[in-house]
């Protein structure tokens, strides 16, 4: 087998296919829970994997960066002595979608940019991503298509599996992927021409069944621009609940706390988990000053991030991947999809020229 | 010539360090505590390993995160001269959780350090200019290095005004380097109180009203300028109308951070990650950022 | 792994969450997608849910006073201590003040403690110190002590009436889906003295002078009959007489004004209502806070009533409604069953806490109600515990209550126990142990068992027993048992049997009829005490979250800017607020949500409490003390 091959395996040796595979690394997939939630989980056996899974809320980023992490352990009694306290399980996210997927190939791209994490490195490297393409949108409020991140990928994957009825297209996107294929690898066979042109099929028949758009080219070139009016940013901020849920369900966002926690021992753990730009404390300094004091200058940070060109540059790509988590998520109507179209709408009308015929400065 | 702020020799993170992982701090002990002011105090540091001490280089305006362990960390500037290898200096204000933690500790307590962190003043562009330092109340502290490291190397820079403004001559850090800085000859310091005491009798008023008193090539000089956000401000203002163009501008900017290291977010500014790409920026590196409505 | 769901602890909306252990501590947590009430959403406090929680000031250990100091001491000691306190005592001088947080076995187990055990009839809960008032208030009107209304129906209404409430920040999925209501062409009269964050949803925004709602909904009522603009039906409603006949003489339009509204504007919310069917009226602390919350909520009820609508009362404690169901308190049992024949109602928690300065009362058992802040007038308060013999205290941290107690219990969270709460749609929620408490604390059931054990009575610990006997005894809960909520996330208990009626409103108990008390000219100021969203009732577990301490870090109140400039106050200096209560240091900051003549001043940080300002004032009918709309004066501190 060599990288960039296209193999086939039947559905019914998935099962046995990552019993073998769990034999090496622990098995993280879609799981089905109380009353029909589906999270990404650590399963125990293969058989536990649900693979036909429609709307997920928590987003498997938390196996590379965890909600909260303890980075090391102190004890400043004496002498001071740290314990590094990072963990990297060798596992593998089955199940994985291509939005998810580009999102955590952008935050690696993001931890390991001039200086690195080691905490998030360690993990990353030994995570290996087996994708499931997504022949339909999983759930109405898909639009990863607006943003570059699938229902399909051509690379970014260790391993990508495409659902063909009673088999799966089995394709191997890098070495990690190779060498994790390697256990079940007497199940895999050469993929046939039929294969590959169901796979076409559903390449494209897969782009034309979204429900959700997000038209984004416009709304970045405002928003890089500096160009959308503090009355737009403040009435999108108005109806916001600061809940964050936009921010820890993101499959990009990245931004994290760290505080000092005592442990019954006496001893310090150093934890870091997720922060929110969204919060008011996010930026207050101890002097009690807040450069984003508005509702509307949070909103307009967390749409800076996720779609400028200053943005764009620095990461590779723009901050979204249209997994559609922010849509289920936000209390209101902070989406990014929703935010996209009312700064179009707003701008289109704004820069309307005034009756008198003048135009808006 | 457009002058940036300057890149660092060293950054954690980036060069290296005996530390596990940059997220570990070296230990370092208080060798002295000095109080500056009633809600400030500088403390004298030296690392514990004395290997690690002798290697350990850093240059003025950059910042280290200070760990006062089972309180948290938190950012602050080198204060004392980048030339001295034996112990660094931090001016601490007491004002949230850390920092006042800090203000408990004793000689011989220890404390962790990460860095040097940060970008730095950019003394090797301003040799042979005319040098302008504006500061405000504890802003002094951050500016301290660079104008140690250019008055032990005098004959490189030109005619070297430092103008100081506090709320109140007791509330005056370094004041027994303003004493000596005040008798030297190759320089000039102005300072002012927004409310003087029975003792003072130099001037009274915010540090722009300094302004006039100045005589300087202000088609060539630097300006360094650190302080409440209100004075940079109106410093600005002042020193454009003087002739300073927007890239000999240079201030320290001070956001919450918490990484010190580019990656948790807290002090990012548009794209700009305070923590790594400054503190230290040229007026014109801020013009890109929308953010500042400057 | 994230496998358990269990319900978050915090408000009364009852959101599913996933939570997962590692060890004592929490690694994940997520919502539930299929809950129908987060539907894949939670608000900032459930986010930040376990830090607050761990805190790393947990009680471990019971404590026992001993020459004047709390001690670390045994659980035999310390229920030894206070069996022994308890029998020294005549029943009738002994209370118990339960909690609206902990769970319906919880407050069952300690209604039985007290009434059967004990033989006391002072049992009462937090809720005197919020929401006890709808208790009166709804059972004489719409006959359901609690709402009538799930939140899917919010996303249906025709038209909401929201008074006296700041969903958007207490109760963020009824907000959330005000909103979604307002898309699909719902009509939102609010009614606050302060704007709140509603404001942008809200088709008309009232601001009355505070504390004259009373007086603006006779106006209203009797808008809506004299227009009759009520629904059909309803003059053959019984009390529709007595009710046309308290308003005689109301001159609607002259009334409003008195309450500082225009003389139209009732008028015009009244026709926006009556032309929007499928009207729900929501009312939150603002009204049940109020001096005359009871007469009020009456009021309310009978505008819903008349546009033939719902009752929604916005209550915000996670058990509220399941601790007043259990019969925590002095006039009731559970279910709302009367006391036995010729039992007088005990005293309710805000009498309790007065008796203990006056010797009525000698021993006081709190579980899980840090009464030294919910309750008004904090010195008095204060001062009055320490008069009591002996106060017991069950609670997670040392909070300023138990500070003041001979005995502490150490309490655990909702994430280390087995329960169930009953949220504001009246559903019966499972809670679900999920980590280990710290070091030696219990659950209220388990503390409760074992004070009845040593009192010579066996009661059980056991949560799904206690459940089936509830449901055996209670008929509203009848339909509960932990199997079945195995199966589902529980369903609101039944109310369809209740047969509403109108109540009369006559007009308040102020001279004259007036809408408001008489200014006072030492203290000229209204105080609109409020709540903002990162804090729940006293702070105890919320201050502890850094996420959510650190969104208001500094106590602060504010005002207009016309009166700080009247005053020759400037923003950001510190000013103190006093009444002869007490007096509270806060920063200034100016806010146009504010209307003239007020100083809205929002609850708890850490200790800091407007409650502090208010005398202990009650409601005549539910013994709610009156917290809202109190005279204030504000000046420069020093």
């Amino acid at each position: 087998m060599n990288v960039g091959d296209t193999l086939a395996l039947k559905k019914s040796d998935l099962a046995m296919f990552f019993a073998s595979l769990a034999h090496e690394m622990r098995l993280v997939a879609p799981k089905r829970r109380f009353g029909g939630d589906v999270i990404f989980d650590v399963v125990e056996s293969p058989t536990q994997i649900a693979w036909d899974y429609g709307h997920d809320i928590y987003p498997p980023k938390r196996f590379v960066l965890p909600h909260y992490e303890d980075l090391f352990g102190y004890r400043a009694d004496g002498e001071v002595r740290f314990e590094d306290l990072g963990e990297a399980p060798m596992q593998a996210i089955v199940g994985i979608r291509s939005c998810d997927v580009t999102a955590i190939r952008f935050q690696e791209k993001f931890f390991s940019s001039q200086i690195v994490d080691p905490y998030f490195k360690a993990r990353s490297d030994n995570t290996v991503l087996f994708s499931l393409v997504c022949n339909t949108p999983p759930k109405k409020e898909c639009f990863c298509i607006c943003c570059d991140a699938g229902p399909y990928l051509d690379s970014g994957f260790d391993v990508e599996l495409t659902d063909l009825g009673d088999r799966l297209l089995y394709r191997i996107g890098s070495e990690k992927g190779l060498k994790a294929s390697e256990p079940g690898g007497h199940m895999l066979a050469p993929a046939d021409g039929e294969d590959r042109a169901e796979r076409k099929r559903i390449e494209l028949e897969a782009d034309s069944l979204f429900a959700t758009e997000a038209y984004l080219a416009k709304a970045i070139l405002f928003i890089s621009a500096d160009e959308v009016p503090d009355k737009i940013w403040e009435e999108l901020g108005s109806t916001c609940f600061r809940c964050a849920a936009c921010t820890n369900l993101c499959p990009v966002c990245t931004c994290y706390t760290v505080d000092d926690r005592r442990e019954d021992d006496g001893s310090c753990v150093r934890c870091r988990s997720w922060d929110s730009c969204q919060y008011a404390g996010f930026t207050r300094e101890a002097s009690d000053h807040n450069p984003r004091p508005t509702f509307g200058s949070r909103v307009q940070r967390r749409f800076y991030h996720k779609a400028s060109y200053q943005y764009i540059t620095r990461d590779g790509r723009h901050g979204c991947v249209g997994c559609g988590r922010c849509v289920s998520a936000c209390l209101t109507k902070l989406d990014l999809p929703s935010v996209v179209k009312r700064i179009r709408r707003s701008m289109e009308e704004y820069l309307q020229p005034l009756p008198s015929g003048e135009v808006r400065p | 010539m457009t002058l940036t702020a300057a890149r660092p020799r060293n950054m954690w993170g980036v060069t290296d360090n005996p530390s596990p992982n940059l997220y570990i701090p070296m230990v370092a002990i208080v060798d002295e505590i000095i109080d500056e002011t009633p809600d400030t105090k500088t403390f004298r540091l030296s690392f514990q390993d004395k290997e690690y001490a002798k290697t350990f280089d850093w240059e003025p305006g950059q910042f280290v995160e200070v760990t006062v362990f089972g309180a948290g960390e938190a950012p602050i500037g080198f204060a004392s001269s980048p030339l001295e290898k034996s112990f660094f200096e931090l001016t601490i204000v007491d004002r949230g959780k850390v920092t006042r933690a800090m203000h408990r500790l004793r000689k011989g307590d220890k404390v962790g350090i990460r860095g040097p962190l940060g970008n730095c003043w950019p003394l090797e562009e301003m040799k042979g200019r005319d040098v302008l330092i504006v500061s405000g109340g504890c802003g002094l502290a951050p500016l301290r290095p660079a104008i140690l490291q250019m008055l032990a190397d005098r004959a490189s820079y030109g005619d070297f005004w430092l103008l100081y403004g506090a709320r109140t001559p007791a509330d005056r850090d370094f004041v027994y380097d303003l004493e000596s800085w005040a008798a030297r000859d190759d320089m000039h310091l102005l300072q002012t109180v927004d409310v003087p005491d029975d003792k003072w009798n130099d001037n009274v008023g915010v540090v722009t009203i300094l302004f006039d008193k100045m005589r300087l090539n202000a088609s060539t000089a630097v300006a360094l300028i650190c302080g409440p956000p209100i004075m940079i401000k109106f410093a600005t203002i002042g020193l454009q109308r003087m002739g300073f163009t927007d890239d000999r501008i240079v201030m320290s900017l001070e956001r919450y951070m918490k990484c010190g290291v580019g990656k948790c977010g807290h002090c990012c500014v548009n794209h700009v990650y305070l923590c790594t790409e400054g503190p230290v920026f040229t007026y014109k590196d801020l013009l890109a950022l929308p953010e500042l409505k400057l | 792994m994230v496998d358990t769901p269990t319900i978050c602890g915090f408000c009364s909306c009852g959101c599913a969450l996933y939570v997962e252990p590692t060890g004592r501590r929490v690694a994940a947590l997520c919502p539930s997608a299929n809950h129908p009430v987060s539907t894949g959403r939670l608000c900032i406090k459930g986010w930040n849910a376990t830090p607050a929680l761990a805190g790393e000031h947990r009680l471990r250990t019971p404590l026992v006073r001993k020459a004047d100091k709390l001690e670390t001491a045994s659980w035999e000691e310390a229920i030894s201590v206070t069996v022994s306190a308890l029998k020294q005592a005549e029943p009738a001088k002994i209370g118990v003040i339960g909690s609206a947080k902990t769970t319906n076995e919880e407050c069952y187990q300690l209604a039985r403690l007290a009434r059967d055990v004990i033989g006391t009839p002072n049992v009462d809960c937090g809720c005197r110190f919020y929401d006890a008032s709808l208790i009166p208030g709804l059972l004489e009107t719409t006959g359901v002590p609690g709402s009538q209304v799930g939140m899917d129906a919010i996303t249906a209404a025709g038209s909401i009436l929201v008074v006296g409430a700041n969903v958007m920040d207490q109760l963020p999925h009824v907000g959330s889906r005000i909103q979604d209501a307002v898309e699909n062409g719902c009509k939102v009269v609010a009614v606050d003295p302060r704007t709140s964050r509603l404001a942008p949803q809200a088709a008309m925004f009232l601001n009355p002078k505070p504390g004259t709602d009373l007086a603006w909904l006779r106006a209203m009522a009797k808008s809506i009959i004299e227009r009759r603009l009520y629904a059909d039906g309803v003059p053959e409603m019984q009390g529709f007489e007595e009710l046309v006949s308290s308003l005689d003489g109301v001159d609607a339009g002259r009334l409003a004004e008195q309450c500082g509204l225009s003389a139209e504007s009732i008028a015009e919310a009244a026709e926006l209502l009556a032309s929007n069917p499928r009207t729900i009226v929501m009312f939150g602390l603002g009204v049940m806070q109020q001096a005359e919350s009871t007469a009020t909520i009456k009021a309310l009820a009978d505008i819903a009533l008349l546009l033939g609508g719902k009752v929604m009362p916005l209550r915000g404690q996670n058990n509220a409604q399941g601790a007043c169901d259990m019969g925590l308190l002095p006039d009731m049992l559970a279910g709302y069953a009367p006391l036995p024949d010729g039992a007088a109602p005990g005293l309710d928690a805000a009498r309790m806490l007065r008796a203990c300065a006056t010797g009525e009362i000698e021993a006081l058992l709190i579980f899980g109600e840090n009464v030294a802040l919910s309750a008004p007038s904090t010195q008095e308060t204060i001062d009055a515990l320490g008069k009591a013999r002996f106060v017991a205290v069950a609670d997670m941290y040392l909070t300023e209550t138990a500070q003041l107690a001979d005995v502490v219990f150490p309490a655990c969270s909702f994430l280390e126990k087995d329960g169930t709460f009953t949220n504001i749609e009246r559903r019966v929620q499972r809670v679900r142990k999920v980590i280990d408490p710290p070091g030696q604390a219990r659950s209220d059931l388990e503390i409760t068992a074992g004070l009845a054990s040593a009192l010579g009575s066996s009661i059980s610990a056991d949560p799904a027993e206690v459940m089936a006997e509830i449901a055996a005894n209670v008929p509203l809960y009848s339909g509960v048992s932990y199997e079945a909520l195995e199966e589902s996330w529980g369903s609101p208990w039944p109310c369809d049997g209740a047969a509403p009626r109108l109540a009369a409103i006559p007009p308040g108990i102020l001279p004259g009829g007036a809408a408001e008390p008489v200014a006072d000219p030492d203290f000229p100021m209204r105080m609109i005490a409020g709540r903002i969203n990162f804090h729940q009732q006293t702070g105890t577990m919320a201050c502890r979250s850094p996420i959510l301490a650190r969104e208001y870090p500094k106590s602060f109140v504010e005002m207009n800017e016309a009166d700080a400039e009247a005053l020759k106050i400037r923003a950001g200096n510190l000013v103190n607020i006093s009444t002869k209560s007490g007096t509270l240091t806060r920063l200034l900051l100016l806010s146009e949500a504010v209307p003239r003549g007020c100083v809205h001043v929002p609850h708890f940080f850490g200790g800091d409490s407007p409650n502090a300002l208010v005398s202990y004032q009650p409601d005549p009918i539910s013994g709610v003390p009156a917290y809202k709309a109190c005279a204030v004066k504000v000046e420069a501190a020093g």
